[in-house]
């Protein structure tokens, strides 16, 4: 491997999931993983490549794969598909002019054979906002009921400002992964 | 790329890393500490001619490079031996291949906190070319994979969301596309002055749609601001704690505060910011920045509240998603002094 070598190797540990997190640009994705591992996000900018970020829940070891949602640069996005075990799909619920385009993007996603696989975890976030949409409407506008029925997914409210639901749609992603992945051993 | 912010994000990710030994983390840990400084000077001291960041992109680029080398021989070889002996089993050798790209990618990840965007941005660009010659080599020497795939994900059972579902179809509405209520805003509006004055009351989205020959004239603070179809507009709004996010304007005027700044698809339109992070347009062109420079009584009190209170010089610090190369964007500029306008009391 010669000067490959010299790059850190990576294994595939025990107990090791990888998660995508995707979604339109504004959405809040940086926060949200910025949030969950307790760093400053006060100044934050528009992702301009990606953000991988490790870290420890539960028992697992987390990888999670923070990609940027700029147009320009969504044709990336299916660099990263390769061994997703969970998706996170971030929604600015406040967005509403933006919410078909939101579609459009999701439904094309879940179309990837390379992401059947995996469960998706819909985070309808910036519920704090005054006049942004709740879970149910983000679900009914995103026609989540019609999805393709061996999907294990789950739609969260959640606010990546004051912290609260993400927690909640973390705990169920991991669980959910982690009884379709490590029941066997 | 914010520096201070993938910095900070790398730090996390290596000391936290358990496949490092004590030692790589401690100099891992000095060598970060070492760039953030250096990136604390180069922001005090912005005329540093001897950019100190450029060894390490130097070495960057050439172990990405020889890296890259290595992986496409490896492609060729491969595609090679599978023409000369059809019946080799070359699975282990492609995914090893598979597992380099993978570590190649997570090397500009971690390195990103120090490459120029233009970097950046190529080595994804290789890495992208990386994988689609694989993918093609890999279906070339074993055209059945992605069949074994299928089946692979067809045996899952079903289970995890019934009461979302549930909750769902209790709903009255079924059809396809739910049309949800709009948010507050202006829209559909010609030779107008609108003025609003958001005080005390939590206002969270505001929208500015459709709009031609107006003036806008927002006060106070709120926490998202939606813009979208505007010509020859002005448009003057005190500090928005959240985002803003422009889409398709010509020949407005913008005089704006925020923390974050995304601009798609404007034409020929000025920008007077504030910002915290670094503005970034997409599919546009003709566009000039110049600070931030608007007026009203209490404007100070409201900037110190959205934390928007000193000009951190951000405004000038333009990203376009669309350009690629490590020289400047020509499709926006910063406006010369002489030629920005006078400070705007509303
Ligand atoms: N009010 C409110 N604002 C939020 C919330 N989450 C994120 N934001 C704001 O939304 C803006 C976008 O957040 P980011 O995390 O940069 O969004 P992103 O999805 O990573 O965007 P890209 O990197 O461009 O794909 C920022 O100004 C955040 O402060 C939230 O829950 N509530
Ligand atoms: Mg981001």
């Amino acid at each position: 491997m010669g000067l490959l070598s010299i790059i850190r190797k990576i294994k595939r540990k025990e107990k090791e999931m990888r998660i995508l997190m995707v979604g339109l640009d504004n959405s809040g994705k940086t926060t949200i993983v910025l949030k969950i591992n307790g760093e400053d996000t006060s100044v934050i900018s528009p992702t301009l490549g990606f953000n991988i970020k490790t870290m420890t829940y539960d028992k697992y070891t987390l990888n999670i794969w923070d990609v940027g949602g700029q147009k320009t640069i969504r044709s990336y996005w299916r660099n990263y598909f390769e061994q997703t075990d969970g998706l996170v799909w971030v929604v600015d619920s406040s967005d509403l002019r933006r919410l078909d385009d939101c579609k459009f993007e999701l439904d094309n996603l879940l179309k990837e054979e390379r992401l059947s696989g995996a469960s998706l975890l819909v985070f309808a976030n910036k519920q704090d906002i005054q006049g942004a949409l709740s879970p149910d409407e983000i679900a009914k506008v995103l026609n989540l009921d019609a999805m393709d029925k061996t999907r294990h997914w789950r739609i969260v409210g959640c606010s990546a400002y004051t912290g609260e639901g993400l927690l909640e749609g973390f705990d169920w992603l991991v669980q959910d992964i982690a009884s379709r992945i490590y029941v066997l051993d | 790329m914010d520096n201070q912010q993938a910095l900070s994000t790398t730090a996390t990710d290596m000391s936290t890393d358990p496949t490092l030994d004590s030692t790589t983390q401690r100099k891992l840990a000095a060598m970060i500490e070492r760039l953030s400084s250096l990136h604390q000077s180069r922001v005090s001291t912005k005329t540093d001619l001897k950019d100190p960041s450029f060894e390490s992109t130097k070495s960057f680029i050439l172990l990405f490079t020889n890296s890259k080398q290595e992986i496409e021989s490896s492609l060729t070889q491969i595609q090679q031996n599978s023409d000369t002996n059809p019946t080799l089993d070359l699975k282990p050798e492609l995914e090893k291949i598979s597992l380099s790209i993978t570590e190649l990618e997570k090397f500009v990840a971690e390195s990103s906190y120090f490459l120029p965007p233009y970097e950046v941005r190529s080595s994804l660009k290789t890495i992208s070319d990386l994988k689609q010659t694989l993918d093609s080599v890999t279906s070339k020497v074993k055209p059945r994979k992605k069949f074994s795939f299928k089946n692979k994900h067809a045996k899952k059972p079903e289970t995890a969301n019934v009461v979302t579902k549930e909750a769902i179809e209790n709903e009255p509405e079924q059809q396809m596309s739910y049309k949800p209520k709009d948010s507050p805003g202006y829209r559909n509006k010609e030779n107008e002055i609108l003025i609003k004055e958001f005080k005390g009351s939590e206002i969270g989205e505001f929208v500015l749609s459709n709009l031609t020959n107006c003036e806008v004239r927002l006060k106070g603070c709120f926490r998202s601001l939606f813009i979208d179809r505007l010509q020859n507009c002005k448009i003057y709004v005190g500090p928005v704690l959240g985002s803003i996010l422009i889409e398709q304007v010509e020949g407005c005027l913008f005089v704006v505060a925020s923390h974050q700044i995304r601009i798609h698809h404007a034409k020929e339109s000025d920008f007077y910011l504030r910002c915290r992070s670094r503005p970034i347009i997409e599919q546009s062109f003709g566009v000039r920045f110049a600070p931030y420079c608007l007026c009203y009584d209490g404007i100070e009190s409201d900037l110190k509240e959205s934390n928007l209170d000193d000009d951190t010089g951000s405004w000038a610090n333009v990203d376009d998603f669309q350009w690629l190369r490590a020289v400047q964007s020509p499709n926006w500029s910063v406006l010369q002094e002489r030629e920005r306008i006078d400070t705007v009391k509303i």
